[in-house]
């Protein structure tokens, strides 16, 4: 589903991404973990399309990432949902609209909208809050909001960005139970995360990011204590 | 998914967009009617002179105002002068008395004041009606130097003169105009560009949504474009109907003076292609604006 090979970017000359190469296969569920400022975001964003690498190749979904024109790039986002820590829902529109809104400009009818939005929000818990506004909700319920917008085109990869950065403890438990449902339902799952909790009761994939270099294991437990935190890790432990 | 489904959220979208932005969209508007208005005023003008100029050219005459106390005989040896010229169609004999009544049925106002004059100030004159290919003859000039220099003539007024001073006159107006229209056009244009680029700004946060799940180019900056396309149609609509509005009360006016000034003077409005064309104007200021505003700079 997601392919990077030797994949590095830099900002201004300071490189983010240093020699990245992993794989994350259809259906999976997977966890990009590192401190703040590791590239987590810089590596969903390569994901989405969102950046260009400056090195290396990437392939989303069969798609070549890297090379592919800018015109293609909608193509490769149609095929995925995409949640942000901030949520990125519309102040001035309600659930309803948040979550439908992408459907009315890729030409889908309104009752088709209204019947796959409902769909979402149910799974989501959301169903009884069509005609609520962002502001009206809580934090945990707009990033439910958020993930049913992400859901409700029917994606075959999702790609979280700090979804439950901005939840207490309760509300991020539920926010990935949902990511679990939706993964057993056969959408591949990224979560970029930097809560450890998080990751280790999972005990799912884990891909960690130290310094711009990726090291990979299952969950916490299988990397080495110090690598999380040690400045620069050796070439040794990048694993393709 | 269908076509129709993506363009009625395109349309809806983009009438959303200018009723979130109402006071910049109603400014936009008035902006564009008004300067649309002003191009209509010069068309306006330019068409009546125009047809002021072609009413007069097919009417074209020559008047000779007799000295007074003209004897017949000289009159009718001037009349004969002009026969032979074989240019002149009809002469016709106006006394001074039939050009006080005349001035008295023109210009109604003044008609008192004609009347109460203790001798008549108007001349005796003779019209000559000339043929509208006979102001093109070689032999016009000749004719008019006979008729001057008759020791019966006063004076010798001929419209030819008159109506080449009044066709460079449109001719002035209407380059006047054109470039007024272009000016005006092109500024119509950056209104409508900032106030799109203003609403993209409001909607900034759809725009980047729209990006990141993959909604079509055309559908992200088709809703400005169509905006742009909105406010230029309904700004030289609403121009229209002030020019149409503001012709209607000229002539209701002048309906109601004593002259009737527009009666007389044939006053017609803009033709259906002139005022298409206006319409055709607004449209592609709207348009212009619409694709400045929706530049990849400014949605990026």
């Amino acid at each position: 589903m997601i392919e990077f090979y030797r994949v590095a970017k830099e900002y201004q000359g300071r490189r983010v991404l240093k020699d990245v190469t992993f794989q994350v296969k259809k259906g999976e569920f997977v966890f990009l973990t590192g401190p703040s400022g590791a590239g987590k975001t810089t590596l969903l964003r390569l994901v989405f399309r969102a950046e260009r690498p400056n090195d290396g190749q990437i392939i989303v979904n069969g798609l070549n990432v890297s090379a592919m024109p800018v015109s293609r790039v909608p193509v490769l986002r149609r095929s995925m949902g995409i949640v942000f820590q901030d949520y990125k829902l519309l102040p001035t529109r309600s659930v309803l609209e948040n979550v439908t809104y992408v459907l009315k400009f890729l030409g889908v009818s309104p009752a088709e909208r209204r019947r796959r939005a409902y769909q979402v929000l149910r799974l989501v818990e959301l169903h009884h809050r069509l005609s609520a506004f962002p502001e009206e909700l809580s934090g945990g319920e707009q990033q439910r909001v958020a993930l049913a917008r992400a859901l409700v085109n029917d994606p075959t990869l999702l790609v979280a960005d700090e979804p439950t950065g901005n939840l207490d403890h309760r509300l991020a438990g539920e926010v990935m139970k949902l990511l679990a449902e939706i993964n057993v339902r056969g959408t591949t799952v990224v979560v970029a995360t930097h809560d450890q909790d998080v990751v280790k009761q999972s005990g799912r994939r884990c891909l960690t990011l130290d310094r711009g270099r990726i090291l990979e294991g299952l969950a916490e437990a299988a990397l080495p204590p110090q690598a999380a935190t040690k400045q620069g890790a050796p070439d040794a432990e990048q694993r393709p | 998914m269908s076509a129709a489904a993506a363009l009625a959220a395109l349309v809806e979208e983009a009438w959303a967009g200018l009723v979130r932005a109402r006071r910049m969209t109603t400014a936009s508007v008035l902006t564009i009617a008004i300067s649309i208005f002003l191009v209509g005023v010069f068309l306006l003008v330019v068409e009546n002179l125009r047809g002021l100029v072609e009413t007069v050219r097919g009417e074209t005459s020559v008047t000779v105002f007799l000295k007074p106390g003209t004897s017949a005989d000289a009159r009718e040896d001037l009349e004969r002068v002009a026969r032979d010229s074989r240019l002149v169609g009809s002469v016709r004999h106006v006394t001074p008395e039939e050009a006080r009544t005349r001035f008295a049925t023109w210009w109604r106002s003044l008609s008192t004041a004609a009347g109460a004059m203790a001798t008549n100030p108007f001349p005796e004159s003779l019209e000559f009606d000339l043929p509208p290919d006979a102001v093109r003859s070689a032999a016009l000039p000749g004719l008019l130097k006979n008729l001057t220099a008759h020791r019966a003539v006063e004076e010798v007024q001929f419209d030819v003169e008159w109506i080449r001073r009044l066709r460079g006159a449109v001719g002035i107006v209407q380059t006047g105009g054109s470039a007024l229209a272009v000016i005006l056009v092109l500024g119509v244009a950056f209104t409508i560009a900032n106030v799109v680029r203003l609403t993209i700004l409001l909607h900034r946060d759809e725009i980047e949504i729209l990006r990141l799940v993959g909604a079509p180019e055309l559908l992200i900056r088709g809703p400005f474009l169509l905006g742009g396309l909105v406010q230029g149609l309904v700004g030289s609509l609403l121009a229209l109907a002030l020019l149409g509005g503001a012709y209607r009360a000229l002539v209701w006016w002048s309906s109601r003076s004593q002259e009737n000034l527009a009666s007389l003077l044939g006053l017609r409005f803009l033709p259906a292609g002139t005022a298409a064309l206006l319409l055709a104007g607004g449209l592609l200021a709207g348009l212009l604006g619409g694709l400045i505003a929706v530049r990849r700079r400014n949605l990026a």
